[in-house]
């Protein structure tokens, strides 16, 4: 630690590693965008509600408003830019552009982490448990509809069926 | 001017083609305001006011001053000396004038006024030094409700008005008086809208780059209206319009918050300058909840001068909205728009309205995406109270009073003239959508098993687009037309320019389409450039729902110019005498012989290259080069429709409102891309839904903001906003150059109005009616608690 | 907003956290999953001098089944609780409870532990433990013991902790054969705090009168409110209508909640009826699916 306060950190971000200087108290949220220059993490309300800032840590959704960058020594941590192949889009990429899961851009970083994730975990889901798993994460543009069918098809894609809709209203 | 292209043979417009802003999204690309890199800036933080109302007595930034990091402390005074106040004084009868200083000088007016700014090395410090700005209040009694704003003897707000009434209009046409005089009844509503805010998820901020060579301030920010910005800016800064560049990035939102030139934003501005250093501020959510801009609260009453068979004789209707503390925009002008245009899809000449604003110690209010939201409400609440009143079908009670389409175009009370809109065809669509008799049915026998089922139904004639011929009529100054450039290069790329700026409806794609439909080529040959100043031409901006109508149809008559000189060089190129028998398609040059198109070996590039390389050889008196500039005034007014049916159950014990499902039929003419148009339905309903049911910002009589967080001011969830069923019925603008009218805002104001109906319609048999939005379920408990439902 | 500053420490074990806890006391807040801690730091409601970060001590997560007791570790994750087979087996209103807490990112950070510590009066991982009458294990460096959770929460946001002392493990009690379980809340929104919650257990005995009978409320009062001597006076009885309609009457008039212009204590009272009748039918189907 310096006379400045911060202390060094190895973060390991998208599989980079990364030696920082932070204070104690920068968020996870602020590091990632300003340090690292990862600015596809978005910050929205700093209270753990939108979920705009969501990341996975390990493998797992985590609001990085909520987190402090110290915490993360040696943690992995992914973000949206983790996401990015350079043979194309994910197949929730895919699936959201396809169907207009998104306008203004805002909330899809911290959506798409988060789905990322799920599906991994729960790769069958129904709508009900994608709306529920959705809810964490707030959208002022879309109503939601859209997002939701997009989630649906990325995973019937994953699962190895067609992206074709196959469920009737 | 009457249309005369064929709508149906687009090859581009309406083609639900998938957009191309999305790639950066998806990966994180985005580049919106804070993504931006500027290397020594400064960070802005505002001290804002814990009070709703007090006197500044003395603000001490001295301690402020020496914390670390910390470059300057500025309060309202400092401000005084860089910048000028802020002066509305439109010619509108009954509107007093209003101002503001940059920063509060003499008092704050409401629970979260920004007092004091601190700038320093990063944002964590200047929250730090923020808490050492000790300011000495003097408290007033605050005004924290139209009520007690009204009161004799009430507070004053704005100290140089005679009250608190900031503005007040009355209008009658015809005999309403007479009306309810010959009626056989008249049936009273009340409609009270709770106060909303915009709650983009990207909050507001700017940043503020000072050439002291130049001097030039280039000033980025996430903004709908670039060029207005732009001209507010430079004013209120004592520069030249010359001296100040608007950038916008990508936007995360706008929803009508981001139009106003803010006192937080040209304070950001003012310090660039003054410090001669990049000055930078992000507004966290706290501020942007309690102090950006808030909306609606407005409260209805109507009187319906009716027959017994429920033809509607008559109609007066009195609106009162509560406009806070600061007038960024004139106060009338939100509540004065319901009043016009009221009465709708319906033929009702007899009409009167009275329009007051009223100041209190809250945010001051600004236009949030359909800023008229509760007009339909209003209006087709009116007419289920009608029928509930004289025990007839609500759907009865339309049909006798809803316009046909012989009476278009039929001019409104208040003069608007409504045209090719078809507002009863949507209304029988959905109810034949939800099979209307077998709704009625089931509602009886859920009724009897204690299942309280409802539907509601809104029909909704949104005016989208306002030329300029409308300001002038209204006597408000303002400009309705909208300015584009298309320029094609010496490659053949396809470069244009509009002055909207899109905060997130996707405008890249579908004004792609409009360009590339005018022109004849390819939308992913066309790129669009918006949001800065220096390089789009001078607009209006995004707002009310003016971009497809407005921006959509000026880039489509530009293209068409481009269009015809291309074709004029192609003949010439060709040796033909006439470009008559030749089109563009897909960026190929085609000549029509016999009745059959045929491609002849000439592309958009070679056209191009003789432009630009090798002019002498153009037609005679040919200017070389492939720029094209057009500027086009719609109507005075543009108007789309839609209907709204949506079905709910109430659970009388807890109060809650299950929206069960959801139908919308929607005509708003040409569309340019169906796919955006969809996404901006569902974004509208879902707004006008989370109006009605949750949002409320709560201010206690003290006039303390109970609603700064996202806990609090509560946003529906994926698990609250239903699957929307849509049936597109779209017939063309005659009186546009592709037929396009608009549309985005009639969601809100269709789900305010079927949800409303529809929570009403179940809760019948407790013989109650809901009139005080949001509707939440201790608000519905409270009107059904102990009493016993009837059959 | 941003957090104000504060000297940060991560002890690799839960000594040298008690040592750092006794050495600070009150000027030390202990972090684990930081989702309710993290919030009000960023709105620079609490700021405390020192921030002692446990989440990642190890060992403290644990989920195992001992003596008739459910024990999970503090520092387990909601989401663990929620989808471990071993708690939705023993102890299922745990389970469900777990599984209610905010929404699907929160859970993957937010601890047991934690929970209980912060003792908000709308949570559900406190009013569980209060149901069941959990054991919660607290530490300091001078000792170890348990305090029953009737005694743990003494008012909003207050707990039996003094300022050297953390939440170790807690231990339930595990469902018994026979036992019917039911848990309700009210929320605005997926996710969001509950407006009331109540939770209960329901034992029938062979005559299919109620042999034993647990209730509590969420959201009437300053902490989890245990219902015992209205449960033990409905024992006894058949669990017909009436007798759900007298008790979720009684339950109601027992709460004298708070009375706030937007959330009325009537409404409040009304939900305990509510919320009240419908998770005791559920215990009660439970009950008779578990004699099937």
């Amino acid at each position: 630690m310096d006379g400045s306060g911060k202390i060094s950190i190895a973060l390991k971000v998208n599989g980079d590693s990364h030696e920082v200087m932070v204070a104690p108290r920068k968020l996870l949220s602020d590091v990632l965008r300003e340090d690292l220059r990862l600015t596809g993490t978005h910050v929205g309300c700093e209270q753990g509600v939108c979920g705009a800032c969501t990341v996975l840590v390990d493998g797992r959704p985590a609001r990085s408003c909520l987190i402090f960058a110290v915490q993360m020594d040696g943690l992995n941590i992914t973000t949206i830019e983790g996401f990015n192949r350079e043979d194309g889009y994910s197949p929730l990429q895919q699936a959201l552009h396809e169907e207009h899961g998104l306008q203004c851009g805002f909330c899809t970083p911290g959506i798409i982490t988060t789905f990322e994730a799920y599906l991994v975990e729960n790769p069958d889901p129904t709508e009900a448990e994608v709306r529920e798993a959705l809810s964490g994460n707030l959208c002022r543009c879309t109503g939601y509809q859209n997002i939701v069918k997009g989630i649906l098809k990325a995973a019937r894609v994953m699962r190895g069926g067609s992206s074709g809709e196959a469920v009737a209203q | 001017m009457s249309n005369d292209v064929k709508t149906e043979n687009f090859r581009s417009i309406g083609k639900p083609v998938p957009r191309k802003e999305d790639h950066r999204f998806l990966t994180g690309n985005g580049r919106y305001l804070d993504d931006i890199e500027i290397p020594g800036a400064l960070h802005a933080c505002f001290l804002r006011t814990p009070f709703a109302h007090a006197r500044i007595l003395s603000i001490d930034t001295e301690g402020a001053q020496k914390a670390p990091g910390v470059v300057a402390v500025v309060t309202g005074r400092d401000l005084a000396e860089w910048t000028t106040p802020l002066r509305l004084a439109p010619p509108i009868e009954g509107l007093h004038p209003t101002g503001m200083t940059t920063l509060p000088i003499e008092k704050i007016l409401f629970n979260g006024d920004p007092v004091a700014c601190v700038v320093a090395t990063d944002r964590y410090l200047a929250e730090d030094a923020a808490e050492m700005v000790f300011v000495d209040y003097e408290p007033l009694e605050p005004v924290a409700s139209i009520e007690s704003a009204l009161a004799e003897g009430a507070p004053l707000i704005d100290e140089s008005l005679p009250s608190n009434l900031v503005s007040h209009q009355i209008f009658s046409a015809g005999d309403p008086k007479g009306a309810i005089a010959r009626a056989d009844r008249t049936v009273e509503c009340f409609f009270s809208q709770g106060r909303q805010t915009h709650v983009p998820i990207e909050t507001r901020g700017c940043a503020a780059v000072w050439d002291e060579g130049r001097q030039h301030l280039t000033f980025h920010i996430g903004t709908q209206v670039p060029h207005p910005l732009r001209t507010q800016l430079a004013g209120r800064l004592k520069l030249s319009e010359s001296q100040v560049t608007v950038v916008s990035p990508d936007v995360g939102g706008g929803f009508g918050q981001k139009i106003a030139l803010y006192r937080e934003e040209l304070t950001v501005a003012a310090l660039a300058r003054h410090l001669k250093r990049p000055v930078r501020w992000r507004e966290d959510r706290m501020e942007n909840l309690l102090a950006a801009s808030h909306a609606r609260e407005d409260v209805v009453r109507t009187r319906a001068a009716v027959t017994n068979d429920g033809r509607v004789l008559g109609l007066e209707m009195e609106i009162t909205e509560d406009f806070g503390a600061y007038c960024f925009y004139p106060a009338n002008y939100i509540a004065r728009v319901v009043a016009m245009i009221l009465t709708g899809p319906y033929c009702i000449q007899d009409y009167a309205f009275d329009v007051k604003a009223v100041l209190t110690n809250k945010c001051g209010n600004g236009p949030m995406r359909a800023p008229m939201s509760i007009t339909s409400w209003v209006m087709e609440g009116t007419m289920d109270a009608v029928a509930r009143e004289l025990n007839l079908d609500p759907i009865e009670v339309r049909r006798i009073n809803m316009l046909k389409s012989e009476d278009y175009p039929y001019r409104m009370a208040t003069g608007e003239v409504l045209e090719d809109i078809t507002p009863r065809e949507t209304m029988e669509t959905v109810l034949e959508a939800i099979g209307y008799e077998d709704f009625r049915r089931r509602q009886a026998e859920d009724w009897a098993h204690s299942v309280y089922r409802g539907l509601g139904l809104c029909v909704v004639v949104e005016p989208t687009t306002y030329g300029s011929a409308f300001y002038k009529s209204a006597g408000i100054p303002g400009s309705g037309h909208e300015s584009a450039w298309v320029r094609i290069e010496p490659s053949g790329a396809v470069n244009a320019s509009v002055g909207l700026m899109g905060t997130g409806q996707g405008y890249e794609t579908p004004l792609s389409q409009a360009v590339a439909e005018g022109l004849g080529v390819d939308p992913a040959q066309v790129t669009l450039h918006l949001g800065n100043t220096d390089i789009a031409p001078y607009g209006m901006g995004s707002r009310g729902a003016r971009g497809g109508t407005a921006g959509g149809s000026t880039l489509y008559l530009a293209a068409r110019d481009a269009q015809t000189k291309v074709l004029a060089i192609a003949a010439n190129m060709l040796n033909l005498n006439t470009p008559g028998e030749l089109r563009l398609v897909d960026g190929r040059v085609e000549r029509q012989t016999g009745g059959k198109w045929d491609d002849v070996d000439l592309t958009l590039t070679d056209v191009a290259r003789q432009a630009y390389l090798d002019p002498t050889n153009l037609p005679e008196g040919m200017e070389p080069g492939l720029e094209f500039h057009k500027s086009f005034d719609p109507p005075p007014m543009t108007y789309s429709n839609a209907s709204h049916l949506c079905e709910v159950t109430v659970d009388p014990e807890t109060g809650r409102t299950m929206i069960e499902r959801y139908i919308i039929a929607e005509d708003c003419g040409t569309v340019l891309n169906s796919i955006v148009v969809e996404g901006q339905q569902h974004g509208a309903t879902a707004l006008g839904i989370s109006g009605t049911l949750y949002e409320e910002v709560y201010y206690d009589e003290s006039g303390q903001n109970l609603t700064g967080s996202l806990a609090d001011y509560l946003l529906p969830t994926a698990c609250e906003i239903p699957n929307f069923e849509i049936i597109p019925m779209h017939t063309p603008n005659r009186r546009g150059p592709a037929g396009i009218k608009g549309m985005a805002e009639g969601g809100v104001m269709g789900a305010i109005g079927a949800v409303s109906n529809a929570i009403n319609d179940a809760l019948a048999p407790f013989g109650v009616v809901a009139e005080t939005q949001p509707f939440t379920p201790q608000r519905i408990r409270d009107l059904v608690r102990g009493k016993n439902p009837s059959g | 907003m941003k957090p104000a500053a504060f000297t940060y420490h991560r002890p690799a074990s839960l000594d040298e956290v008690l040592a750092l806890f006794a050495k600070y006391g009150d000027d030390a807040k202990l972090l684990a999953g930081g989702q309710s801690m993290g919030p009000m730091m960023n709105l620079r409601m609490v700021q405390p001098e020192h921030i002692i970060d446990i989440s990642r001590i190890e060992g403290y997560d644990e989920i195992k089944v001992e003596g008739g007791n459910l024990v999970v570790g503090a520092l387990a994750r909601h989401h663990d609780v929620a989808n471990s087979s071993l708690v939705k087996d023993s102890c299922p209103v745990l389970a469900q409870a777990a599984g209610t807490v905010g929404h699907y990112a929160i859970r993957q950070r937010g601890t047991l532990g934690g929970s209980l510590a912060h003792a908000d009066p709308a949570a559900q991982l406190p009013l569980v433990a209060v149901l069941l009458n959990a054991d919660i294990e607290v530490t300091s460096a001078a000792e170890t013991r348990s305090i029953p959770a009737r005694d743990f929460f003494v008012s909003i946001m207050t707990t039996a902790l003094e300022p050297d002392q953390m939440v170790t493990n807690v231990k339930f009690p595990c469902i018994v054969l026979g036992e019917g379980w039911g848990f309700h809340l009210f929320t605005r929104r997926a996710g969001d705090f509950a407006i009331v919650t109540v939770a209960a257990t329901v034992t029938l005995d062979g005559n299919g009168k109620v042999s034993d009978l647990r209730l509590v409320l969420g959201g009437t009062g300053p902490v989890p409110m245990a219902l015992l001597d209205l449960a033990e006076a409905f024992k006894g009885r058949l669990p017909d209508v009436e007798w759900v309609n007298e008790l979720t009457n009684a339950a109601a008039k027992a709460t004298d909640p708070d009375d706030d212009p937007r959330i009325p204590a009537e409404y409040r009272r009304d939900l305990v009826r509510t919320l009240l009748a419908r998770a005791l039918a559920d215990c009660v189907s439970r009950c008779q699916e578990g004699q099937i």
